[in-house]
This record gives structure tokens, sequence and C-alpha cells, in this order.
């Protein structure tokens, strides 16, 4: 087996195992486990970036067409090495944060099935593969973000988190079977080969508007933005990992990696790049509402997917490049600062941005790791996130005519966006100490280890930049364009037009922290951001499914055999009616009234027994207005020539009317009708529209010719084959007369039952 | 004329399997009047042994398709698939069934004799030719799971079950009856084949129009058996008011072998007309997908959610019945042997479900089962994940071939429908996760039977790694279905 399947099995081995050791330990398995999955994926980077795609054979369904298989190009790989090596640093972080937690274990089993699911995902080749991967770390999110189970608040996030992720999974699903079966493979690197077929198809549209949907729903973009703020009831470490670094950036995966199929649809673009930008500017405009920092930091995150989306959105190639360091960028400070607020959160027992402040003179490490990191993300130099930052600027300058608008809200976003570094950096480490729940300090090195190294990486990608385009962000950019393109990444990039951009961006920025705390009351008191959001529509949409739930069932299922069998007949009646509609009608077969055939007065008496039965006040009198109709049609049988049916016929109406009225008065059953008038009607309409649809149904067989086939061979063969002149009674005792024989046995054991039960009766044995 | 008859020529070795059954459950039957003590533990396991045995000799029947008591009986590949499962299904009920039966003082060995004679039906209506037997094999079904359902006599909600299911089903009978009549007048002949042979004749366009009105009634008739959309009423009821086990086993017997039914009969002697019945189908399986669905929402008793589930998973196996094509067959039956397989272990749980000496049926009661057994919570969750159609269980893959087989057959709308509605029901499945993981403890449940652990480690194996083997099954149900539309 290759390497890159391997890798998975070691995963989940690795994580099972976690179940059956000490929490203590099992952090330490984790963060080996990750940290050995992160040397062989770096190992790769060489080969990689010198052209050559591993690929492997993983799973696969023959009889389905699927083809399954692993592929590990340069996007998969960046996105491997993130997950890997973030994963080995949260591993290390959740053992300390959580120490002496009974849900420790459990956490850290989860994370590493996650781990293994989004390897999963970002190395599947496979459409239906990806897909399956991508539910796991759904359901992995739904067990994490449910942790603490105590809180209510948890479970409804929980809750939210795996619907409005799950749905749009199913979104994509749909989408991935349509490319499927238009590519003829569910292969992407096959789809990507077979683009023009896939363009082609009739549904190439509403596949490609159905894998967006998954991707959005997945990375968090407006309308779904919502759920990951709520997603933050998450322990800090899951946060930091899932709803920042990894499992949010999925969606954009999925994206970049179907770029090179879509990206000659002009409406692809357009999507992309002004959702992106709506909720970058959602993301920053939210971010500034809120005082609880991993909240802030939650809807940052928002503005980061928001800005990766609108990049792989904008189509020349340089957004491609912007889109990766920016990717990377993000990746390294905002784990590191998520971390660092768990820090502390844990240390202070608060995280309220309004209340802390100063505390960089108790935990100084913590503090050099959260400057060092916002830095990164306000975009100064020398660090990477200032390469990123000039990036940006420079391919919304070349996005041709949506350029004015992206320029003058993007730069108003990163203004937010510097604000915001400065609160969680600036303001929470300098000036005076505040009084906190619990006295801070540094916390043990296994939680600070995290935080400080991916801070240093970010100075260090921003210092040696070459290294990274070369290494890094050239494979991912060549697979998300599907072609390779030339990557330069530099500090310094002269005095342009960016440069003086950047420069007015944090003055806007230093202005907007300065005034943050005027800013975050203000935009507060606007609730109709709360009133017309999109979380509002979810919240309605749910407790309407239920109400409404609620409200069918009580309307279909009352419990009632009454309804249920006026239902039955309802459903039949309509069934036959639409059948006969659909027909276009029938044509009524022709009667000469002027010639009434004095023998169909009977029919009188039909429709007097009928009526007497429907306007019959006690149950009694029903049966026996019952008793007239079956009368009534026995004497039409017997004027239009069968008597022996006829005979029958008495026989059985005398006795159902014997039996049922014999019932009636030892059965304690209502005699009375008390249905209510409402009732009562529905129940007539019912019957009418049942009766109509028999009649109908008997005048459409009777205008069709009669098949007389059957009744001409049993004419022909009685006498000769079976010597009767009686065809009724040729048929009973001889072409049918094991049937016959049959229904005398039935007769039989019945009776032999009936003697059974009417002994035990006597005895007065009732076991 | 009519041929001789003569004994060898009523081919009866193709209903050995059948024979046998039939000649066991009388067996058993004047063995267990015989004793003197309650033999039920006795019967029941000689009753699986006998299903087990009956299942070898279908196994055993290899070849083509072949007909046998004048053309009143087929044996093909279709029907050998699905008489598996359901012997499977009876076997697995059986089983589940003995010490809830011993706790809750209802020891009868009639029980399991009952099962084996609802079976024998079953596998008659599978492998009918005719309307003749495929009515004969359906009532013997029925009037066997009549009686099932009022097993608690005592229990005012079994014997309130037992009634509703007998006034409807007799009702819903009588349609089917009324339609068989129909189609014997104006085709003239009872044979499946032969109904087809006189439809290809007829006009395409304009079939005989007591033909249609007869396919209506046998439809609606069929689909009360299989308690599809709008004749689902009872199904809420009678799973809510049956002894437990009894509800496990019409979740899943009874139900497959009306599924194979129903396929038997529109492929077959009504296949020549599909234009009319698929746009029936077409309904029935969205109002099924869409109650199931939403009637579900509300509900806080487990069986009577589970009714509605599987009112829901119907609506999804007759997207493939809608479809019309053998690969849509091939969907259906895959998608019913995964449901069989996570509905028996979700049954399974539901059994375990016992506190203070009896059992309790609200999802309320599963609060914290994470905590108080672990691995039933574990199992009982990857059931509903799986239920839910959430990937890599097996429940995925059931949906997902009969989605293919939709959107092949270029019906968009039945598969979005499909899924949209699965998205709903994830809903309900995920809140019983929800309660067990996340909610406050209820409390432990009594320890769990030997032979319910065992049911639900196999079906929660099988559920779970299905994805890393799917080929038996998948490969089988294929060449079944190719039976079916082969000729």
């Amino acid at each position: 087996m290759s390497g890159i399947a391997l890798a998975l099995l070691v995963g989940a081995g690795g994580s099972a195992a976690m179940a059956f050791v000490p929490a203590r330990l099992a952090a330490w398995l984790g963060a080996g486990l990750a940290a050995s999955l992160c040397a062989f994926y770096a190992a790769h980077l060489g080969a990689v970036s010198t052209g050559a795609v591993p690929a492997a054979a993983f799973w696969g369904v023959p009889a389905l067409d699927i083809a399954g298989g692993l592929r590990l190009d340069g996007l998969a790989l960046l996105f491997a090495l993130l997950i890997t090596g973030i994963g080995a640093l949260v591993f290390l972080y959740a053992g300390s944060y959580m120490a002496g937690d009974a849900r420790l274990r459990r956490l850290l089993v989860m994370l590493g099935l996650f781990m293994t699911a989004m390897l999963g995902a970002v190395t599947a080749d496979d459409a239906i593969l990806l897909f399956i991967f991508w539910e796991l770390t759904s359901l992995a999110s739904f067990f994490l973000v449910g942790t603490n189970h105590q809180s209510p608040a948890a479970r409804k996030a929980a809750l939210q988190a795996l619907l409005v992720t799950g749905g749009g999974g199913l979104a994509l699903l749909a989408g991935l079977v349509l490319v499927a079966i238009a590519a003829g493979t569910t292969s992407i690197s096959g789809m990507i080969a077979a683009a023009p077929a896939v363009l082609a198809h009739p549904a190439a549209e509403p596949a490609m508007l159905l894998v967006i949907a998954g991707a959005f729903a997945k990375s968090a973009q407006v309308p779904f933005h919502f759920w990951l703020p709520n997603a933050m009831a998450a322990p800090t470490p899951v946060s930091a990992y899932l709803h920042s670094a990894t499992m949010v950036k999925l969606g954009v995966y999925l994206l970049a990696r179907f770029n090179p199929l879509y990206q000659g649809v002009a409406l692809w673009h357009e999507l992309l790049m002004w959702a992106g930008l709506a909720t970058a500017a959602t993301g920053a405009l939210l971010a500034l509402r809120e005082t609880d920092l991993k909240r802030v930091l939650a809807h940052t995150t928002v503005t980061g997917l928001g800005t990766l989306v609108m990049l792989i959105g904008i189509a020349p190639e340089l957004s491609a490049t912007a889109a990766v360091t920016f990717l990377l960028v993000h990746a390294f400070y905002k784990a590191a600062l998520f971390l660092v607020v768990g820090i502390v959160d844990h240390e202070t027992g608060s995280r309220d941005g309004a209340a802390l402040g100063g505390l960089g003179r108790a935990m100084p490490l913590t503090a050099v790791a959260a400057g060092l990191a916002a830095f990164s993300m306000a975009g100064l130099p020398p660090f990477v996130g200032f390469v990123a930052k000039e990036l940006l600027y420079e391919a919304k300058l070349g996005a041709g005519p949506a350029s004015d608008v992206l320029i003058v809200l993007g730069f108003l976003i990163n203004a937010s966006m510097v604000a915001v570094a400065g609160v969680l950096s600036l303001r929470l480490f300098l000036g005076a100490s505040r009084p906190t729940p619990e006295t801070p300090h540094d916390p043990h090195w296994a939680m600070i280890a995290g935080p400080v190294l991916l801070a240093l990486l970010g100075l260090a990608a921003g210092s040696m930049p070459a290294l990274v385009a070369d290494l890094v962000v050239e494979p991912a950019v060549r697979a998300i364009l599907g072609r390779p393109v030339a990557v330069t990444l530099k500090l310094w990039h002269g005095f342009n037009l960016v440069l003086a951009l950047s420069a007015a961006t944090v003055l806007l920025g230093v202005v907007l922290f300065l005034a943050w705390e005027r800013i975050v009351p203000g935009l507060r008191r606007a609730e109709a951001i709360d009133r017309f959001g999109p979380a509002r529509f979810y919240e309605r949409l749910l407790a309407g499914t239920i109400s409404l739930a609620e409200r069918c069932t009580g309307l279909v299922q009352h419990g009632h055999l009454h309804g249920y069998i006026a239902t039955l007949f309802a459903a039949t009646a309509i069934a036959l009616l639409g059948t006969l509609a659909v027909r276009g009608g029938f044509d009524a077969p022709a009667f000469a009234f002027g010639a009434l055939d004095p023998r169909a007065l009977a029919l009188v008496a039909i429709v007097v027994g009928v009526l007497a039965t429907v306007l019959a006040r006690s149950v009694l009198v029903a049966v026996m207005a019952m008793g007239l109709v079956g009368f009534a049609v026995s004497l039409l049988f017997l004027l239009f020539g069968a008597p022996d049916v006829a005979f029958t016929q008495f026989a059985v109406e005398t006795l159902l009317v014997v039996i049922l009225a014999a019932a009636l008065v030892i059965l304690p059953i209502a005699t009375r009708d008390d249905r209510a008038p409402r009732r009562k009607l529905a129940d007539a309409a019912v019957a009418i529209l049942a009766g109509a649809a028999v009649t109908a149904v008997l005048l459409a067989v009777l205008a069709t010719p009669f098949d007389p086939r059957l009744g001409a061979w049993f004419g022909a063969n009685s006498y000769p084959a079976a010597h009767g002149r009686n065809v009724v009674n040729v048929i009973l005792v001889d072409f049918r007369a094991l049937d016959t024989l049959g229904e005398i046995m039935v007769l039989a054991i019945a009776a032999f039952a009936v003697v059974a039960l009417l002994r035990r009766a006597r005895t007065g044995d009732a076991r | 004329m009519i041929p001789a008859t003569t004994f060898a020529s009523l081919n009866w070795s193709l209903a050995l399997p059948e024979i046998f059954l039939a000649c066991a459950a009388m067996v058993l039957l004047v063995f267990g009047v015989t004793r003197k003590a309650d033999p039920q533990r006795e019967v029941s396991w000689l009753s699986v042994l006998v299903l087990a045995i009956t299942a070898a000799l279908v196994l055993a029947q290899g070849g083509d398709k072949a007909q046998a008591f004048a053309g009143l009986f087929v044996l093909d590949g279709f029907a050998r698939f699905v008489k598996l499962m359901v012997l499977l299904a009876a076997g697995l009920g059986i089983v589940m069934s003995i010490s809830y039966l011993e706790h809750e003082k209802l020891s009868r060995f009639e029980y399991p004799v009952l099962i084996l004679l609802a079976t024998l039906g079953m596998m008659m209506m599978v492998s009918a030719n005719d309307l003749m037997s495929l009515y004969l094999g359906l009532e013997l079904q029925s009037l066997s799971l009549y009686v099932i359902a009022a097993f608690a006599r005592d229990s005012e909600r079994s014997t309130e079950a037992g009634l509703k299911y007998f006034v409807l089903g007799a009702l819903a009978s009588g349609l089917l009856l009324y339609g068989a009549s129909l189609v014997y007048g104006f085709a003239g002949t009872t044979n499946f084949a032969a109904i087809a042979d006189v439809l290809t004749r007829a006009d395409a366009a304009k079939p005989p129009l007591g033909v249609v009105f007869g396919l209506v009634f046998v439809a609606a008739g069929l689909s009360f058996k299989v308690s599809a959309v709008p004749f689902h009423m009872w199904t809420p009821d009678v799973y809510e008011g049956s002894p437990t086990p009894v509800t496990a086993f019409f979740s899943v017997g009874p139900k497959i072998a009306a599924v194979g039914l129903f396929l038997r009969v529109m492929a077959g002697p009504f296949a020549p007309m599909l234009g009319q019945w698929q746009q029936l189908m077409v309904l029935i399986s969205i109002g099924s997908m869409a109650l199931g669905a939403f009637a579900a929402i509300g509900q806080s008793n487990i069986k009577r959610l589970m009714a509605y589930s599987s009112i829901g998973h119907m609506g999804y196996a007759l997207i493939g019945l809608a479809a019309g094509t053998a690969e849509g067959v091939h969907g259906v039956l895959v998608y019913m042997a995964i449901y069989l397989v996570m509905n028996v272990g979700t049954f399974a749980c539901i059994l375990c479900m016992r506190r203070e000496g009896r059992m309790v049926e609200g999802i309320d009661d599963l609060a914290g089962l994470a905590r108080t057994d672990p691995l039933m919570a574990l199992a009982l969750a990857i059931f509903m994940f799986s239920m839910a159609g959430i990937p890599p269980l097996a429940g995925f893959f059931g949906k997902l071939y009969v989605f293919l087989a939709a959107v092949k057959a270029g019906m968009w709308a039945l598969a979005i429908i499909g899924v949209l509605a699965s998205v709903v029901g994830a809903f309900y499945y995920l809140r019983i996760i929800k309660v067990m993981y996340f909610d406050a403890d209820a409390g432990a449940f009594e320890p769990r039977p030997a032979a319910l652990s065992a049911v639900i480690a196999g079906t929660g194996a099988v559920t779970t790694l299905f994805f890393v083997w799917p080929a038996p099954l998948v490969v089988a149900a294929q060449a079944a279905a190719a039976t079916l539309f082969g000729g």
C-alpha cells in the first residue's frame, strides 16, 4: 500500500489507540501522531514542488463505478501540512488545557478522527470519497462542539453546526453526482480532464451551484455565516483547530479544487467574488460588535474565509497566489491568536475584551506570542501577513471593472482587522492591569508552545518569502489554476499605490482601535442586525418546521379508525378520478332512456334503502336499511336471469342482518349516531366522492368493449368437457373444483374452531 | 384444451423450501400443543433452525427462471434474493423476542409458529406469478400478522393495534381483490406473463380502461401493505401498540416481502403500462418521504418515531421503483437489505430499554446513554447516522443507489425532493444522538440479554463496515434485479 493511503490508516488507528490509554498519555500520543504525519507529508515537499503528484489506490466500489483513490498535489499537500502541523500543537495544547477533565480522552479521540478525516478529504481524488470524509468532519465537529454538554447553548450550537454543514454537504453530494454523471467518472482529476463535457451537460449550472452551496455552508459564507460564531461554545483548542485553521477551510479547498473545472464560467467568478466580499465585510462589521474575544476571533475568521473565497473568484492568476499566501498566513496567525485567547481565558477566568487589560506583566511570554501574531494579522512588515496584504491589494487592483468596489470595501475590512489585532495585543497586554477572577500567569509550556511557534513561523515565512513561494505556494497555485505559473513573493515591492494603500489601512486601523470602546456599544445598539439576520431565519425555519410537523401529524395521525377508513376511501377515489382525468375523461355508455325497462324499478328500492341507511338515527335501523339494499340487488339478479345468484344473495343478506342485529344487542357499541355535524358533513363528502368515483369507473368500464373470450370459452366448453349445462355450476364443481374443495375445507376447519371455542366458553375455561 | 396435469409436471420441487417450511410449522404447532409446560423457548429456537434450513434450501436452488404449479409459482434470482432477506428478518425477529416474551408474561409457543406461517406467506408473495397465488400469499401473511399484532391480548394498546390493523388491512385486501378481478375481467387471465402479453399487444397509449382501474386498485392495496402514503395511517398506531419484538418484525419482514411483491407486479404483468403507474409511484414516493420526515419530528415515543421512519424509508425505496429500470430495482433491493440490517439493529437497542422491570419507550429515556452504556449508545448512534444517510455508513449507500437510479432515469425532481426530505429526516435521527450523548442521565437500563447484544453487535458491524466490502451484496442484488427485468 502506498504511503499516502497508509497515512490515513495510521491516523485512524492512532486515534482509536488513544481511546485505550490514559488521557494524559493520549495527548502525547496524538501530538506524536500528528507530528510524524506532518513529517511524512513534509518529506513530499521537494518532489511535489518539482511537479510530481503521488497517487494511490484507496477504497472504491467498482459495481457503482466509484473509482476511489488518493492524490497528493500541491494544494492537497499544503492543506495536509497545515492539518497535521497545527494538529500536533493543538493536541499538545488540549492535553494541558483540559488536564484532569473527564471528557479529555473522548475529545482527543474525536480530534484524532477529525484530523484523519480532514487528511482524507484533502487527499481524496474521488468525489464520493471526498464527500464521505467531508461529512465525517461535520460529524466530528458535532461531537466536539457539544463537549460541554451541560450547557444548552453548546448543545444547540452543535446541532446547528451539523444541520447547516450537513445540509450543505447533501447539496454538495447532489452537485458532485451530477458532475460525475456528466463526466462519466467520479475521479476529480477525471472530471477536470472532462471539463468540456461537464460544462456542456444540461444540468451543468445547477450542479455548479450545488457544489458552491456545499462549500459556502462549510466555510461559513454569507448567508450561512451564523453558525461559526455559535460554534465557539466548543473548548478553545477545538475552535482553534476546527473552526479557524482547518475544517472551515474545507469549503475553500473544494472551491480551489474545482476551480480548474469552472474557471471559464463567468457565473462562478461573479458569485465567488461578490459572496466572498460580502462575507468578509459582514465578518468585519460583526467583529466590531463583540467583546467576547472568542467571538471576535470567530467573526474575523469569517472575514478571512470570505477573503479566500473572493480571491478564488477573482479571475487573474495573481489572485490564486494571493489566496494561497493568505491561506497560509491566516492559518498561522489565527490559530495562534485563538490559542492565546484560550490561555487568557484559562488563566484569568475571563475572555471579555472590555474587562481585560495590562496582562503583559503577568504573562510576558503569552504577550509576545500574541503581539507577533497580531502584527501579522494587521499586515505589518516584516511579517508574512504584510506580503499577503500587498498581494491582496494587487489582486484587487487587477480585478477589472469591479476593482473599485473591491478596493474600497477591502480597505475598510482590512482597517477593521488592524483594529481587532490591536485589541487582541496592545489593549489586552499593555496599559494598566485590571482585576481578573483569577490571578494571571504564563501557562504550562505545552500550552504556550503552540502560539509561540506559530507566531515565529509567521515571522520566518515573512523573512524568506522566496523559499515559501517555491516549496509551498507555487505547487498549490498550479493545482488551483490547473497550469504552471510563475510565483514570486517578496517583502518589498518599492513605493507604489499598493504600499500607499497599506499605509492608509494601518492609519485608519489605528483610529478605529483608539475608538474601539465607543464603536462596540454603538454597533451593539443596531438591533436590526439581529432581527433580520439569517440566524433568525434559521431559528424561524426550525421552529416553523417543528410546529408544522406537529400540526400535520395531529391532522393525519389522530388515531381514530373512523378517520383512517375515510382517508383510505378518499385516497382511492381521488386516485381513480385522477386516472380518469389524466386519460381525458371517458365515453359514457349509450342509454336509451325512452325505452325504460320496467325491471329497473327495483333500483327505486335500492335508492330508498340507501337514503334510509344514511338518515337512520340508530345503528340498528341502518343495518336493516342496508339489508333492504341487499334484497333489492338480489331482486335485480332474479329479474335479469340469475336466480341462483339471487338466492345466494338473499341468504347472505338475511344472515348478515340477523347476525349484525344480534351482535349489536350484545356488544357495548353506541347504537346512536353522535357525530358532530361537521364530522357528518366531512363523512358525507368522502362518501359522495367515493360513490362518484366508483360510478365513473363503472360507466367508463361499461363503455369499453367487453372482452367476451372468457364467457365464450366457458360457454363452449362446459358441455363437451364437463357434461354440464349450467355454466356457473360447471365452473364451481369442475373447472374450479379444487378451489371449491378448498373452500369447503376452510369452512370445515372454521367449524372445528367454533366448536372448540364454544366448548371453552361453556366450561368457563378462558385461558 | 387444458393440458393434463401430472404430479411431475407440477415442478413442485421448486417450492421445496416453502413446502418444508409449511410442514415444519405444522409439526412445531403439534409439538407445542402436546407439551404440558409452555415450550416457547424450545419452539422459538427450533423455529430459528427451521428458518435456517429453509434458507439453506433456498440457497441450494440455483438455476434460471422456472415455473411451477402450472405457472402459479415462479422461482428466479429475484425471488431467491428477497426470500433470503425475509428469512433473515424472521429469524432475527424470533431471536429478539424470546427474552421479551418471558419478561412480559407473553410466553406462548404460538408466537414463533405464527411468524413461521407469516414467513411462508411472504415467500409465496415474492414467488407469486399469478393474481391467485399473490392473494394467497398476501392473506396468509396478513392473517398471521393480525394475530401477532394483538398478541398481548390483555393490553388495550395491543388489541387496539390488532383490530385497527385487521379492519384497515381487510379493506386494503378488498381493494386489491377488486382490482384483481377487474384485471382478470379485461385481460382474460390471472397469469402474470399472460397479462403482460395482453397489455403488450394492446395500444400502449390507451390500454384497456378496466385494466387501468384494476391497476389503480391493486397499487392502492399494495401501497397499504408497504405502508406508503396515503395508505400509511395504520403504521404508527400499530407500531406503537404492538409488543416491541412484533413491531421489530413488522418493520422489516412484511415490508421487504411487500416491496418484493410490488416490484414483481409492477415490473411483471404491468410492465407494459409503465407510463400509467410511474406517475403514481412518484406521487406515493414523494408523499411517503415527506410525511416520514415531517411527522416524525414531533414524536416522543421511539416506536412511533420508527414507524414514521419506516414510512420515509419506503418512500426512498419506491424511488427506485418509480425509476422503472433494472438499475432502479437494483437500488431498491440494496436499499431494503441495508434497511433490514439497520432497522433490526435499532429495534434490538429499543428492546434493551428496560428499567425497573418494565419496558420504556420514550426518547427521553435514552438520555445520557453514552455514559451509562457507551457501547449501546455507540451502536444506536451508528444506526441513527446510517438511517439519516450519513457516510460512510451503509444507509448512505442505500440512498445513493436509488438516487443515482432516479437521476439516470431523468427524474431529477424526485431525487432532489428525496435529498431535501433526508435533510429534514436527519434532524430527528440526530436528536436521538443528541439526547444520548449530551443530555443529563436518565438512569441505567437493566443488563442487556445476550441474544440482543449479539444482534446489536452483528448489525452494527455490518452497518459500519459495509463500505469496506460492498461487493457481495451489490453484485447479488444486481443479478437478482436482472432476472426480474430479463423476462
